[in-house]
């Protein structure tokens, strides 16, 4: 029953595998396979909350079975738990010390645990600075931060701001370690297409920059603005 | 930049070897995969120094971090990203079966790249998401 959940799986009939994954499950909870399928399945329709539980399920009866501690680490990360990441990925290294994705994962999460242990007390100030920069009039959205995520400009400044600078900064994290291992060298630009805006990203090693427009909005015009309130931001950071 | 573009038509969204394999032949770009939300590679052709596999790993959680940066970009909605260093660029498209990522070299031009990307997105989408 496992292989037929495989195939429509593959076919890409994923409720349907689910379901056969679910009786299978019924009749044998120990399976792990099935529980690891049944990950995988909740993985590619985008249910992180299931996708942890089977997970879990799969650790409780094998506790170093490298694809569930993946990717129990993948969803802690997703989640922002980042020491729970590195416990699960350093538990998988240490059973099995040739495992490229997750001492890829791991460089990652040590990065972002690093950083935030950086950050410290460190308060954000976003109101200061915000006219200096001319932020251009098309911009919907801009935010200015150090590259541990203390923001230093917002606009507009929320409650959300903090948690969407957390975002960004493990967004360019990941591509940055991206990049890395596909020999290119460190993120320096990014270009993010939402459905109704373009989000302009530019950063280096101590800071990074995303600015938001309509996805109206030309591009060279936009990448025109970026670099120029990226020069302002540099000069008032120095 | 480049101005003479090759924009590939894959004929069939199920075979994600195919629309991989047709992307390839955009200008300045020297390799790609598919992989699924999990992290595991569906189909791969990258240069000879690239391991599939961390960069698999990565690119998954990449996408995903994409598709979670607000409520319009849920669900693999969000058409195609570009992540550019000074010696070449990622690009990355999402779709129900997981994510394309090409590599480009410097030269590699995001109008034309994303051009491409999204009509094998759109060709993966018809095809997968019923």
């Amino acid at each position: 029953m496992l292989r037929r959940a495989q195939r429509l799986r593959d076919e890409g009939r994923y409720r349907r595998a689910a379901g056969l994954v679910d009786e299978t499950l019924l009749h044998d909870p120990r399976n792990v396979v099935g529980h690891l399928l049944a990950a995988s399945l909740h993985m590619v329709l985008r249910e992180t909350g299931q996708a942890r539980t089977s997970f879990e399920r799969v650790l409780a009866l094998e506790p170093t079975q490298p694809r569930a501690l993946l990717g129990l680490a993948r969803v802690e990360l997703e989640e922002g738990e980042t020491a729970a990441c590195c416990t699960l990925l350093n538990r998988a290294l240490a059973r099995y010390p040739d495992f490229p994705e997750a001492r890829a994962l791991l460089e990652v999460a040590r990065g972002l645990l690093a950083s935030a242990d950086a950050k410290g007390d460190a308060t954000s100030n976003a109101a200061v600075g915000a006219d200096r920069l001319r932020l251009p009039a098309e911009s919907r959205e801009a935010l200015f931060m150090r590259a541990d995520a203390t923001v230093i400009v917002a606009e507009p400044y929320g409650p959300r701001t903090d948690a969407v600078a957390a975002r960004a900064v493990k967004l360019s994290r990941v591509a940055t370690a991206m990049l890395g291992r596909a020999g290119l060298g460190p993120l320096r630009h990014a270009v993010i297409e939402g459905a109704a805006e373009t989000t302009y990203l530019r950063t280096d090693d101590a800071a990074l920059l995303t600015l938001s427009f309509d996805r109206d909005v030309k591009s060279a015009t936009a990448v025109e603005h970026l670099e120029r309130v990226w020069h302002r931001c540099r000069s008032e950071l120095a | 930049m480049s101005t003479a573009a090759v924009i590939p038509c894959p004929a069939d969204g199920r075979n994600l070897r195919g629309v991989l394999a047709e992307l390839l032949k955009l200008e300045h770009i020297i390799g790609g995969l598919v992989v699924a939300p999990d992290g595991l590679v569906i189909a791969a052709n990258l240069p000879r120094e690239v391991q599939a596999e961390p960069l698999s790993a990565l690119a998954a959680a990449l996408g995903r971090e994409l598709e979670l940066r607000g409520p319009r970009l849920r669900r693999g909605t969000f058409p195609t990203a570009q992540f550019a260093s000074v010696s070449g660029s990622a690009f990355i498209g999402s779709t129900p079966v997981g994510y394309v990522v090409l590599l480009g070299e410097p030269r590699a031009d995001w109008e034309v790249v994303r051009s491409g990307l999204h009509g094998a997105l759109g060709t993966v989408y018809r095809a997968w998401a019923g």
